[in-house]
């Protein structure tokens, strides 16, 4: 175990080093600056004296190991700079924005895990079963169901046509207080969350059903009924346990995905969580914004993964043990 | 070495009824892609006159906000969004597999340091990754392709590293080494036709997969550059005219869903046909 823990936060090292160096190349070798995307009109009226001004302002004139340095050594301090678009402080912006992503995507999470382990459950239980059937199709459309055009069509049908939900945004904006301004934010909640979270629900409700209908005919839950546990409590608290691991697993990268889904979701919805922030700073070609969010996200990611490891050593005791490696 | 045409062969037998039909499906779609370029371009004119009509027997899928004919822009997109989602497939397919079977065939510490880039890609949501490449990059197919194919490899990568790692005990494998093959041809001429299923299942997913990476990019607008639409294009214009035309959100996306689920359809035929037939170990 205690090998396995190491081994495994040693391997997260030159990682974590491959993250800083890619979100700094990727951003820094591209053609464009902040200065050439004012664009329009207002570029050609910057004189060459000014572009070369700014530049230097930004620190974009100094050799890129140099830039690299630099950018290092504030980051471990956590001070991502200022943003080229309103000149605060990037990280004022990400604070802003982050309880926006999380209340949306942690909603969509938790409704996702609510429906898919039951149903993977009750559809692994009884395969090719009427239910095992039905389910496998559904899920199978909505898998396919690309999620912008998902979000367009409730809007349509929802907003538009039955005048129920709010087409986009936060509250309203006389939003009133109490109870009502709760049902308010449900409301202007509801169309966002039911696109993240179909497409996310066939992936682990596919996943769970798998796992449980090969391990469903295994001695150990063959024993289980054999000792007079019911049919549920032998999916339920064996089958299901066992499918436990490869859920953890995949538990770890649902991060990235989730707001690969949310630049989508944010942009239509006019929600102003991290994945709109994102996509308004590429636009902007506002570099300390997106290379800010990219590693913070990536950092992220790889703890989420770490932590995964760990819940999975903890939770398989073979690995536990050390007998399994 | 005709392991892969055994494997074809077997592939299709497997092959549940809703695979062939998928398979049917996109033969379909190419079909359209070929003779669209000879449909009439005149659908396509501007006609202002004429914008924002509901769906009519004139214009099936109803018109767009400058008055072109819908089902003829969505024909038209056909082979540009196929053609772009074949070939980011096979850009990542080919990445993949030469990361992931040199990673596993050597092993050690190329192994190391080739799972670590796998990690290091993965820690990353794909869209974040691709919209700052097709951002900052200079807009045109083949930056939205690379954009997505050198994206999306890492999966493929996973998986080529797995199906080597089996194959690497095997007495094939060991009998071409002792015949004194070299790293390329065994990787190519013998771990590959052996993998080929699988990989193909991966392909078949990896297709449906950039198609929708590069709708979502165009519907972005960091997509293709203006005058050439997808049918991520064509809905990106769809938002600002929701509230009046529900038309131009439903048609393109509708030939974006058929497209993705015949294709992850497929994949899924092809999945079954080679576990039940056995090509897959």
């Amino acid at each position: 175990m205690k090998r396995y823990l190491s081994r495994r936060l040693l391997l997260a090292v030159p990682t974590l080093a491959g993250i800083v160096i890619v979100v700094f190349l990727l951003l820094h070798l591209a053609p464009g600056s902040p200065v050439s995307a004012i664009g329009g009109e207002a570029s050609r009226r910057i004189s060459q004296r000014a572009a070369e001004e700014m530049r230097r302002v930004y620190g974009l004139d100094r050799p890129l190991p140099e830039r690299f340095g630099r950018w290092v050594g504030r980051v471990v301090r956590l001070d991502f700079g200022e943003s080229f678009v309103d000149h605060r402080p990037v990280s004022e912006r990400i604070a802003e924005a982050l309880p926006y992503t999380l209340a949306l995507n942690g909603l969509a999470l938790f409704l996702t895990l609510a429906i898919a382990v039951p149903l993977g459950v009750a559809a692994g239980g009884k395969p090719e079963g009427p239910l095992d059937r039905t389910s496998g199709v559904v899920l199978f459309g909505l898998y396919s169901l690309p999620s912008f055009w998902a979000a367009l069509l409730l809007q349509a049908f929802f907003s538009v046509r039955l005048g129920w939900l709010p087409l986009f945004g936060v509250a309203s904006d006389s939003a009133p207080t109490g109870w009502a301004g709760l049902a308010d934010r449900a409301a202007h909640l509801a169309l966002p969350v039911a696109c993240l979270t179909y497409g996310s629900l066939a992936f682990y409700a596919r996943l769970v059903r798998a796992s449980v209908a090969e391990t469903r005919t295994m001695d150990y839950v063959l024993a289980a009924r054999a000792r007079g546990l019911t049919r549920r409590q032998a999916l339920w608290r064996h089958a299901f346990r066992n499918a436990l691991l490869p859920l953890i697993t995949i538990l770890g990268l649902v991060l990235p995905g989730l707001l690969s889904g949310s630049v989508i979701i944010e942009k239509i919805f006019a929600w102003p969580g991290l994945g709109r922030l994102y996509f308004d700073s590429i636009l902007a070609r506002d570099y300390p914004v997106v290379l800010a969010l990219s590693l913070l996200v990536a950092v992220a990611t790889l703890l989420f993964t770490l932590f995964a490891d760990v819940a999975y050593a903890l939770a398989d005791p073979r690995v536990r043990d050390g007998t399994l490696e | 070495m005709n392991g892969s045409i055994r494997t074809r062969w077997i592939l299709w037998r497997g092959m549940p009824a809703s695979g062939r039909i998928a398979l049917a499906v996109v033969l379909a779609l190419w079909a359209v892609a070929l003779v669209s370029p000879f449909l009439s371009r005149r659908a396509m004119e501007i006609r202002l006159e004429e914008r924002l009509m509901a769906p009519s027997t004139a214009h099936p899928f109803g018109t767009d906000d400058l008055g072109r004919d819908l089902l003829a822009r969505v024909v038209a997109a056909t082979p540009l969004s196929l053609a772009i989602g074949l070939t980011s497939a096979a850009v990542s397919l080919v990445v993949g597999f030469l990361v992931g079977s040199v990673a596993g065939y050597l092993g050690g510490t190329v192994d190391l340091i080739l799972s670590r880039l796998v990690e290091v890609v993965l820690c990353f949501p794909v869209l974040f990754l691709l919209m700052a490449l097709a951002a900052f990059l200079p807009p045109s197919p083949s930056t939205v392709i690379l954009a997505i194919g050198l994206t999306t490899w890492p999966g493929d990568a996973r998986l080529a590293r797995a199906e080597v790692l089996k194959a690497r005990q095997l007495d094939y494998t060991r009998a071409a080494q002792a015949a004194g093959a070299s790293m390329p041809r065994i990787l190519l001429r013998h771990l590959l036709p052996n993998a080929l299923a699988p990989l193909l299942v991966s392909a078949s997913f990896g297709v449906a997969y950039a198609i929708l990476a590069e709708a979502a990019l165009s519907f972005l607008g960091v997509g293709l550059p203006a005058p050439a639409a997808s049918w991520g294009g064509i809905l990106s214009a769809a938002p600002a005219y929701i509230e009046e035309a529900w038309w131009m959100a439903l048609f393109p996306g509708l030939a974006l869903f058929l497209t993705v689920s015949a294709y992850n359809l497929l994949a899924e035929g092809l999945r079954r046909g080679s576990t039940e037939t056995g090509v897959v170990g």
